[in-house]
């Protein structure tokens, strides 16, 4: 009877949706210290697989993308800027971040989309100038 | 009697932009040489920019870019004729070495003002690199990069 029961109140649940998985893709505009796009959307609540390319192919200045929020852009700006511009291992401040990245590399990062909105990513070692928005949809 | 006033547009329209650009019109890679340029530019800028923030650590590391930007450069122009590779060389070699100065100070002496006049120095031997390039090839330096911070 207890067996009975259980199975009744497992039939009654409906399993936890699987988060729908987003593949992004950027690159850095060849060895121009830019992003190859400033813009990158999508769905709250998705498991976003992040792959960036550094397409220089001659300066050894080393990118990657980091993802924060809205507030935090300049503050967090300054301080790459007034260290080494590699990001600290459990920052609040920062939602995904892939290791910094040499010419022709690639790298990757994982994290699920937050609540809708405009979030700014940038690459730590140059902040004020490689920059751009994930739109993050209902 | 309409064909022949867009022909004839066209052909002005064509003539205007070989008049505006002839050097561009020679150069077998317009596009790689004017990255080459942006380069160079770019990494002088970051000079300028540590220099401001007193990250004299770094500078040693921009001329290191420097020389490599200055190394694409040299690519992009690697089929062109011999007489103009070799001016670009003769310049380009000073605006290298008027940068490894600038990086040598700063290990030496590390002076803000100090660098920056050196740095300014610098600029003009880049500039007189680029005097070699037409007008449309080089950089602007007032335009702000893509996804640059804006104030």
């Amino acid at each position: 009877m207890p067996a009975l029961l259980l199975v009744l109140v497992g039939c009654g649940r409906r399993p936890k949706p699987e988060p729908k998985v987003v593949d992004l893709y950027i690159q850095s505009d060849g060895d121009l210290i830019a992003f190859g796009t400033d813009t990158l959307t999508c769905p709250t609540g998705a498991l976003v697989r992040l792959t960036f390319h550094h397409a220089g192919r001659f300066v050894s200045a080393r990118h990657n993308w980091v993802l924060t929020y809205p507030d935090q852009l300049e503050k967090l700006s300054k301080e790459f800027l007034d260290s080494d511009g590699i990001p600290a291992k459990g920052d609040p401040r920062i939602i995904a971040a892939t290791p910094l990245c040499d010419k022709g590399g690639t790298v990757m990062t994982e994290f699920t989309a937050p609540a809708p909105g405009d979030y700014p990513f940038l690459c730590s070692t140059h902040p004020e100038d490689m920059r751009g928005i994930l739109h993050v949809t209902k | 009697m309409k064909s022949a006033r867009i022909a004839t547009a066209l052909m002005t329209i064509g003539l205007a932009l070989l008049v505006a650009s002839p050097m561009a019109a020679q150069l077998k890679s317009p596009g790689d040489a004017k990255t080459g340029l942006k380069l160079l530019v770019q990494v002088s800028n970051d000079f300028k920019r540590q220099i401001t923030a007193k990250n004299f650590a770094r500078i040693p590391h921009e001329y290191m870019e420097y020389t490599e930007a200055a190394d694409a450069l040299r690519s992009a122009i690697k089929d062109e004729p011999a007489d103009f590779k070799a001016k670009v060389e003769t310049r380009l070699k000073a605006a290298v070495a008027a940068y490894q100065k600038v990086s040598d100070m700063s290990a030496k002496s590390p002076d803000a003002d100090k660098l920056m006049a050196e740095h300014g120095k610098a600029v003009t031997a880049m500039n007189a690199l680029f005097d070699l390039f037409p007008a449309d090839l080089r950089p602007d330096p007032n335009t702000p990069r893509k996804g640059a911070a804006k104030n």
